[in-house]
């Protein structure tokens, strides 16, 4: 065994973890969020023991509904990607395609995606765990609605830097979304969290949501008001991921588009 | 009269201090192919790229059909399309989902139609249900160059397009080029850095140089430009004596025996020959080279590299 040449691969590797947000993001940024998401969950559970039945509907009505915000803004941002990593944005932006068109194609690429993951979710819930996230009722239309459009504005947000400025930052494609997922509550209340952290929390539509599907689970129902802020705060978001898209957009053809290739 | 199909006006492109492109205007006309000449780092890529407006200039303005690009994008876009060694296709598909994706987005009528006569004009049928990522660096330029002529373009913008082609296929590329132009009155921007084939292809040539044109003729008149001639012999007796016959005259020679080259004037060749005569040298192969596109692009070369 040649130490040298073992050392070589390994020297390798970490120059390679210098260079890449990717790797840092593996070592730090996943670690994190697991402890943060899991961490609050744990407390919320402990506290919640003698409602083990509506802690599972609860448990995984929140995975099935984050994967409407994931899968929302994954495919924006990862479609983005792909042209990136075929070098076909060029033959893309140099046809007629508008910015618009394509982000309206992308929005309905996630939809059709999102019904399908989103269905096959719900279904092995069902089979798995006799958990019917159905029992959500009418809800579950508005939550799967302002799910999606968080997604989409984030994934704009998000495509935003990617087409600024590359791919060299194409770990937040899949990332980014989850900086979201501790102040949304997904699997347990705001008021588990520090107050400052609710605070933050206060302006992320997918809180209310999630704070409703707790609300629909635990008492039946939940309060309007809170939907209606949800959708207001997106509204907000989709307008500025608009915007912001659309300017990163302008300023990386100063650049010029092929230089992200 | 014919119309220009381009027209750039002091088109400029700096990136920082930088300056890739440097008030450049010209334009082309309809059925015309103008060959856009330079040294590597001269500024080609970069028009072509404002030219498809995936990059933003500094400064200036192109028109396209006499209409303004900026505010005629889609329409404009609809009617050109390009094709360059430097782009390549999403390789996860095949190269028919390829074709039918560009068709759509350009909406090509009759689609079908239309993929299969190009699959026969760049002779890519056979591997029509290939995956892109599977073709050599040659098959994956006819497949470009059949997307690039899928909207049946009025102006094409072809960067290097036969540059991974081998000759057989460059040739059968260059014909389709021709008689698009010819049958159409396709108008064509041209870069390549095969000099023959700029001859052979454009009525017009604009050199590059940093940026800036420094030269827009014929390829015949620019190669009029550089006054040398070579000659080439094959002097069986008195070889010494063709040497100082050039020295005297302050002709430059290379001697490789018997081969001697003699680098001189167009006007001075019958005088050489004259002497040769006098002086008794017997020689018994001669050829003429006058000087061509690609004396002139190294002159240029040369003169930049100089400065």
């Amino acid at each position: 065994m040649n130490f040298n040449i073992v050392w070589a691969v390994v020297v390798r590797h970490l120059y390679n973890f210098k260079h890449s947000l990717d790797r840092l993001t593996d070592a730090f940024y996943w670690p994190a969020m697991d402890i943060f998401i899991w961490g609050f969950t744990s407390m919320y559970i402990a506290k919640q023991a003698n409602q083990l039945p509506q802690i599972i509907i609860m448990l995984l009505s929140g995975v099935v509904l984050w994967l409407v915000v994931w899968r929302a803004q994954y495919e924006i941002t990862v479609n983005l990607l792909e042209e990136m990593w075929s070098s076909n944005l060029v033959n893309l932006f140099a046809s007629p395609l508008r910015i618009r068109e394509w982000v309206l194609a992308v929005f309905i690429l996630g939809l059709i995606k999102m019904i399908f993951s989103v269905g096959f979710s719900i279904l092995l819930a069902l089979v798995l765990y006799k958990t019917n996230i159905f029992s959500l009722g009418f809800y579950l239309i508005p939550f799967i609605m302002s799910l999606t459009i968080t997604g989409w504005a984030v994934g704009l947000f998000v495509s935003g830097l990617i087409i600024r400025y590359g791919m060299r930052i194409q770990t937040f494609a899949w990332g980014g979304i989850a900086l979201l997922s501790p102040f949304s509550g997904v699997y347990y209340p705001i008021s588990t969290l520090p107050l400052w952290a609710q605070r933050v929390a206060m302006y992320v539509p997918t809180s209310y949501i999630f704070e409703g599907m707790r609300s629909v689970i635990f008492k039946g129902s939940m309060l309007y008001g809170d939907l209606v802020k949800s959708f207001a705060i997106n509204i907000i978001y989709m307008i500025v991921g608009l915007l912001f898209f659309n300017l990163m957009f302008k300023k990386s053809k100063l650049r010029g588009l092929a230089d992200l290739e | 009269m014919l119309t220009n199909v381009l027209e750039v006006k002091n088109l400029t492109k700096n990136f920082g201090k930088v300056c890739a492109v440097n008030n450049i205007s010209f334009s082309i006309k309809e059925g015309e192919i103008l060959g856009l000449l330079g040294s590597n780092g001269a500024g080609k890529t970069t028009t072509i790229q404002m030219l498809l407006g995936t990059l933003t200039p500094s400064s200036g303005d192109i028109y396209f059909f006499n209409k303004e690009f900026n505010k005629n994008r889609e329409e404009i876009l609809k009617k050109i399309n390009f094709c360059s060694s430097y782009i390549r296709l999403p390789w996860k598909m095949t190269v028919y989902e390829n074709l039918d994706v560009v068709a759509r987005l350009y909406e090509v009528k009759d689609r079908k139609k239309r993929i299969n006569k190009l699959l026969d004009v760049f002779d890519i049928k056979e591997f029509q249900n290939k995956l892109v990522s599977s073709l050599s660096a040659g098959q994956s330029m006819r497949v470009i160059l059949a997307k690039a002529f899928i909207n049946f373009p009025r102006l094409i913008l072809l960067d290097e397009p036969t540059s991974s082609l081998d000759p057989e296929i460059a040739e059968k590329v260059r014909t389709f080029l021709k008689s698009e132009q010819e049958n159409f009155k396709v108008s064509m921007l041209f870069t390549s850095h095969n000099m023959a084939e700029v001859e052979s292809m454009c009525a017009r040539v604009i050199f590059l140089n940093k940026g800036k044109i420094i030269a827009e003729d014929t390829p015949v008149n620019l190669a009029k430009e550089i006054e040398i001639s070579r000659v080439d012999l094959i002097v069986d007796k008195n070889i010494d004596r063709v040497l100082e016959i050039c020295t005297e005259n302050r002709w430059e020679v290379g001697i490789d025996k018997p081969h001697i080259k003699v680098e001189l004037k167009e006007k001075d060749i019958p005088r050489l020959l004259s002497v040769l005569n006098e002086e008794k040298v017997v020689y018994s192969e001669i050829s003429i080279e006058k000087p061509d596109l690609e004396d002139f692009f190294l002159e240029m070369s040369k003169r930049r590299n100089e400065k």
